[in-house]
């Protein structure tokens, strides 16, 4: 079925820039998260955590905190049976059994009456612990004879990969002999990169590195848990995906899914760190021992110490070109830091860094490898910042030195749609070059070489960066209904969590699909027990299949409220369409019935007519990838290497825009996460595993102060399957600022900075020592 | 360790109720007082999100104690609108799209009515300095300052 | 927070009492900007804490008598930030206070406060030290004065005793043609802890000659430092660029940087002369005025 749409006659829905309906809840702070939830009898947990990467557990004494007065219950591996001897996953780690992998592993649990006193409790737990050596350094950890982090024989995790695209994984035939902690690998090649290389006029050879960072959502890891007395666990989380929670926690106790319900609570932010289960396991087994609810938050020094946060990735990167500009070969070496767990998207990187620009020749490793750090999730785009820095970055420096402007560099050797991948798949169609243009058009773009010859003076040095990047587009199957109400109103109904806004693009979609204006639809996000089943709010991927499941819903129910009303007014279905809350013929403005009335009939005692609910229920095949340029602008102090960002400018294709509104917010808020990445953040472990900086004191996220106006330029390409054409709009907006920061550097210093984050030390002592 | 009688105006009615002397004054309005607009992001005063004004001054509640606010008044998010209307700065709010998780909107507001009340007619950067220490993961701050500057318009 | 007592004292008196008679670990509160992060980290468990906010002795913000200025040790980073005596006067102290944290925190965070937890880089001590404030001290036996130079004694020491509580600072007038600035380096403009931070008060003399000059430096050593050679070279001296990049390399000598997550010692080094050169430039032409 095509699912691009015309709307019904001038009805008030998709294209229009409609600020969310929670809106006034949120500004009166109504709104409820996990931590504002009260339930009668609650008690607080806290969890006591290994302060070393890597060492066996001797004993746990928890006599003396289970002692204290208001301490209900101390829970150890010893306590829970269902905990597997090998966790495959970071969620099946509830508590550590008899080893612990990264500084800040659960290793006790304590439920009290209050928070204070459950951490006295913590206090009171003897852990004798035999320090063992970590693995630190991923370099290190990926040779031979480095101290293993999993038990023997753990799987590469590849649900991560999954959730985020649905990139083929490429597997070698001839994988190089695995060191223990190398946990995934793979290799695509083509072409002779050797004869590459020795053709090429201009070699450029670096080496990126981006460090572990934080999703930085606001609001901590929360969940609340309540047992009832028939053995019905409810769980209100802080989620991206109810029914991934479900089934993660139903896999973690050996419980039946429908023996859990998933209440998504309002989400203070995810970004990729609330998909998976972490804290829902231990908080139910908690409240199971205690019969009483009890809630867990994490502290912000949890969420820095032991969060799942995005992985360190390095990238060695050789790419060659003849002295007219014809790109000769691509050689990579991209190693994944994973933590203490795989679950890397590992494909992803050589994918972007071997398809977007097309190479006649290439050979592209990649590995991941474990090591005592906390294991990883995802992160807006996971893997794809990193290796656009690398790519970027390169076709910058390789254009600078064939003397040419870069943005005609990247146009040329852009890959187009229809074009190979690595993997061989063709490009789906994607709007790479249009954005490229547009972004190239820009007055600051043009204006470039004004703005560098402004520095100095009692200015600092200035220069401009662009930087272009992509996502693939994430699929899942998913489903949505839409009811019609007894008053002539819609109804829909998903699962889906609403962390990006989405629910009100979502409604749009459905009076545009349906037929009525905006403010007839209500949505409504449910929990795992009425929802029916939904993927996470996570890859880009809400609008591009939860709206096509809410518009093949939205038109199932148009097409049973046309099939009612055709039988009473006696005409063809064809013949009918819906015009302000009415169904009517063609032509015929008298001749027709209410919408309220069909609706009505559909809920009436003794009536012959069935309420109308419409259902989609589709899966996808084809991914719609999405593309964004970022412009930056700036001016460094040559003495103290402070950056000040003087404009930013975000273009996007969004295919088509459903909400503009919606659509501006997120290619802004991406773009200071991007920013981060390129100049503030990092996740800082010294030599033991250990982090430096586990508060936002020292883990820094951009403030107001370091940021101008962030200006919006969509694009639209249609997609061929998005609802209305569109596409995810989510990560694209995270990917091309460190490599544009690291161009913008580079004009304005002359210094090519390739680890991130591009800190004022790092730039102050680059142009000293220049 | 007994608790305290805490005496102190809230959103202009004056309350006396009794806290653990350790409690923050974050927690005691959340949990003993039931105003959960104010939300803990971090506990040592780096992310704005439990931003409430004690007599008319923007404050990180999470590192004031409960008994540290005895006499004097304190407002949160539940008291910036007024009698249901909401404040020309909640209305920018929502009519620009500018909320999206929601998290750091009841501290980022209080942060911005204080800029207004010392800046009526602010600069951008005024703005930028006044809510610089509240951290939003979502918005990018654009909107944020294009509401308060719509907002300090209509109240002038 | 683990759970603890807590006494709220109306008068000096009352706190120097519950200071003498302590039979278990106690904690002033002030501010609480770095005493509660503390506390909630488990690096201090305090059985009683005093809250200091109902002394109102500790507040006071006024001149003394014509010799200077009072500024009482609960008086907050913000009131220094915005007080027009103070960035009249004291431009440097004014600067210090506005660069504390955010204004969340500078409405919480107070100068005795700042001074007693006494970190390497605490904002408000290096224009203290420029300044020759003295730091009021009161105890069982009465108050004694310390200037600010003495002051600390090691990373997170001061001169303070057990039994002893810091009342208030006076501040010297500086001269006519005197001027003061403090910068610091952060990689964020708000929201952060100084990785170098610079002090400097200039007097100027006939002929425009420096007469007095003060170059304070925090975060480069385990106390704020005075950098005296520096100083040296400038005094009885034209203030000219080429003088001011010498004094600027002279502190650099003085300082013993370390290397930590947030800036390595070269970088350090790097910065304290390029802040002792802006401090001095900009403390000239505020004297100069």
């Amino acid at each position: 079925m095509s699912t691009v749409m015309k709307t019904t006659r001038d009805v008030r829905g998709v294209g229009l820039s409609i600020p969310r309906p929670d809106g006034p809840e949120k500004v009166t702070g109504h709104v409820q998260y996990v931590a504002d939830i009260k339930l009668k009898g609650l008690l607080h947990a806290k969890l006591l955590r290994s302060p070393h990467a890597h060492a066996r557990i001797v004993s746990i004494d928890v006599s003396r905190a289970r002692a204290l007065p208001g301490v209900r219950a101390v829970l150890t591996a010893a306590d829970i049976p269902e905990l597997k001897r090998k966790a495959p996953t970071r969620a099946h780690a509830v508590l550590a059994i008899d080893r612990v992998v990264f500084a800040g592993q659960p290793v006790a649990a304590v439920a009290a009456d209050e928070l204070s006193i459950a951490e006295e409790a913590l206090d009171l737990i003897d852990v004798k612990y035999e320090v063992l050596p970590a693995s630190v350094d991923p370099l290190q950890s990926l040779k031979p004879g480095a101290p293993p982090v999993a038990d023997a024989g753990t799987e590469a995790d590849a649900s991560e990969a999954l959730a985020h695209s649905a990139v083929a994984m490429a597997k070698s035939d001839d994988a190089p002999p695995k060191a223990v902690n190398v946990t995934q690998t793979a290799n695509v090649k083509r072409g002779d990169v050797a004869k590459g290389f020795a053709e090429s006029d201009v070699i450029v050879e670096k080496t990126y590195r981006v460090p572990m960072v934080h999703q930085g959502y606001l609001e901590p890891h929360a969940v609340l848990a309540e047992w009832d007395t028939t053995g019905q666990l409810t769980l209100w989380a802080s989620t991206q995906g109810s029914f991934n929670t479900r089934a993660e926690v139903a896999d973690v106790l050996g419980l039946e899914e429908n023996r859990i319900k998933v209440i998504p609570v309002e989400c203070g932010g995810g970004f990729g760190g609330k998909i998976r289960a972490l804290c829902e396991p231990i908080t139910a087994l908690l409240a199971r021992a205690t019969r009483r609810p009890v809630r867990y938050v994490m502290t912000r020094r949890e969420e820095l110490e032991a969060g799942m946060p995005a992985p360190q990735v390095i990238i060695r990167l050789k790419t060659g070109a003849k002295r007219d500009g014809t790109l000769m070969a691509l050689e990579a070496e991209t190693v994944l830091e994973s933590g203490a767990f795989s679950g890397t998207v590992l494909a992803v990187s050589s994918v972007f860094l071997g398809s977007l620009y097309k190479w006649p020749a290439f050979d592209i490793k990649g590995s991941e490898v474990l090591t005592h750090k906390p294991s990883v999730a995802a992160y807006r785009a996971p893997v794809a910042p990193q290796t656009i820095f690398a790519i970027d970055s390169q076709m910058e420096q390789m254009a600078r030195a064939l003397g040419v402007d870069s943005t005609d560099f990247r146009a040329r050797h852009l890959s187009r749609p229809g074009d190979p991948m690595v993997n061989n798949q063709p490009w789906a169609s994607n709007g790479a070059f249009e954005v490229l243009e547009k972004a190239a058009a820009h007055p600051m773009w043009k204006k470039r070489a004004e703005w560098k010859a402004s520095g100095g003076n009692g200015h600092g040095l200035r220069g401009t960066g662009i930087a272009l990047g992509g996502w693939l587009g994430g699929l899942q199957p998913t489903s949505a209904t839409v009811k019609l109400n007894t008053d002539g109103t819609l109804a829909v109904l998903t699962g889906q969590v609403d962390i990006a806004g989405t629910n009100i693009s979502l409604a749009q979609i459905a009076a545009s699909a349906y037929g009525v204006d905006i403010e007839k639809v209500k949505i409504t996000t449910g929990d795992t027990d009425v929802a029916p089943m939904t993927g996470l709010s996570a890859g880009s991927k809400t609008i591009y299949t939860v709206g096509v499941a809410v518009m093949q819903a939205a038109q199932d129910a148009r097409r049973q409220t046309l099939e009612i009303a055709a039988g009473e007014l006696e005409a063809a279905m064809q013949d009918l369409e819906i015009v302000d809350g009415r169904v009517v013929v063609r032509g015929m403005p008298d001749k027709g019935v209410t919408l309220a009335s069909i609706g009505k009939k559909g809920n009436l005692y003794m009536s012959k007519v069935p309420p109308v609910i419409g259902v989609g229920h589709p899966a996808f095949t084809q991914q719609a990838p999405a593309f964004a340029a970022q412009l930056a602008r700036i001016e460094v102090d040559p003495d103290t290497g402070e950056v000040k960002i003087h404009d930013f400018v975000i273009v996007q294709d969004v295919g088509h825009a459903i909400n503009p509104l919606a659509c501006e917010g997120q290619m802004q808020g991406g773009a200071v996460q991007s920013l981060g990445i390129a100049l503030t953040e990092i996740l800082d472990y010294d030599d033991q595993g250990r982090l430096r900086n586990p508060s936002l004191l020292d883990y820094r996220k951009l403030t107001a102060a370091d940021l101008p106006n962030l200006e919006t330029i969509i694009v639209e390409v249609p997609s061929p399957a998005g609802p209305f054409g569109a596409r995810g709009v989510g990560e694209p907006p995270i990917i091309p600022a460190p490599a544009a920061i690291a161009n913008a550097i580079e004009d304005a210093t002359g210094c090519r900075l390739t680890e991130a984050p591009m800190t004022p030390e790092k730039i102050a002592l680059a142009i000293a020592a220049r | 360790m007994p608790k305290q009688i805490l005496s102190f105006t809230v959103n202009d009615e004056p309350v006396e109720t009794l806290v653990q002397p350790y409690v923050t004054l974050l927690d005691a309005l959340r949990e003993d007082l039931g105003l959960t607009g104010p939300k803990e992001g971090c506990g040592t005063g780096d992310c704005g999100a439990c931003t409430v004004h004690v007599d008319g001054q923007p404050v990180a509640s999470c590192l004031m104690l409960a008994m540290q606010a005895r006499g004097r008044a304190v407002r949160t998010i539940e008291g910036l609108a007024n009698a249901g209307v909401l404040h020309p700065l909640q209305d920018a709010f929502v009519r620009l799209g500018v909320p999206q998780c929601g998290f750091c909107i009841p501290g980022v507001l209080m942060a911005a009515a204080a800029v207004l009340a010392e800046h009526p007619r602010p600069t951008e950067e005024d703005i930028r300095y006044g809510i610089a220490g509240n951290l939003c993961r979502c918005t990018g701050y654009t909107k944020m300052v294009a509401a308060i500057t719509e907002a300090a318009g209509s109240l002038t | 927070m683990r759970r603890f007592d807590l006494a709220t004292p109306e008068s000096l008196d009352a706190c120097l009492k519950l200071l003498g008679s302590r039979d278990r670990e106690t904690k002033l509160l002030a501010g609480g900007t770095d005493l509660l992060p503390q506390m909630k980290n488990g690096l201090t468990k305090p059985a009683l804490v005093i809250d200091l906010s109902g002394v109102a002795d500790l507040r006071v913000l006024a001149p003394d008598d014509g010799r200077g200025f009072r500024v009482g040790a609960a008086v907050t980073a913000r009131q220094l930030e915005r007080d027009p005596r103070v960035k009249a006067t004291y431009p440097g102290l004014a600067e210090s206070g506005a660069l504390v944290g955010s204004i969340q925190v500078r409405n919480l965070a107070t100068v005795g406060g700042n001074i007693c937890n006494a970190a390497p880089s605490a904002d408000m001590a290096p224009p203290l030290v420029a300044l020759d404030a003295e730091a009021v001290i009161a105890g069982p036996k009465g108050r004694r004065r310390v200037p600010m130079a003495s002051f600390f004694t090691g990373v997170r020491q001061t001169v303070l005793g057990p039994d002893e509580l810091l009342v208030e600072f006076v501040i010297p007038t500086p001269g006519p043609h005197s001027g003061g600035s403090y910068l610091r380096h952060t990689p964020r403009r708000e929201l952060d802890i100084a990785v170098v931070g610079v002090a400097s008060q200039v007097t100027l003399g006939d002929g425009g000659v420096c007469a007095k000059v003060r170059i304070a430096l925090a975060a480069v050593a385990p106390v704020p430092l005075r950098a005296t050679a520096a100083e040296q070279s400038l005094e009885g001296q034209a203030l000219t660029p080429e003088r001011i990049e010498r004094a600027a390399a002279l502190a650099v000598e003085a300082a013993r940087p370390i290397s930590d997550q947030r800036g390595s010692a070269e970088f350090r080094r790097h910065l304290v002369r390029v802040l002792t050169r802006r401090t001095l430039t900009s403390a000239l032409a505020r004297a100069s005025a």
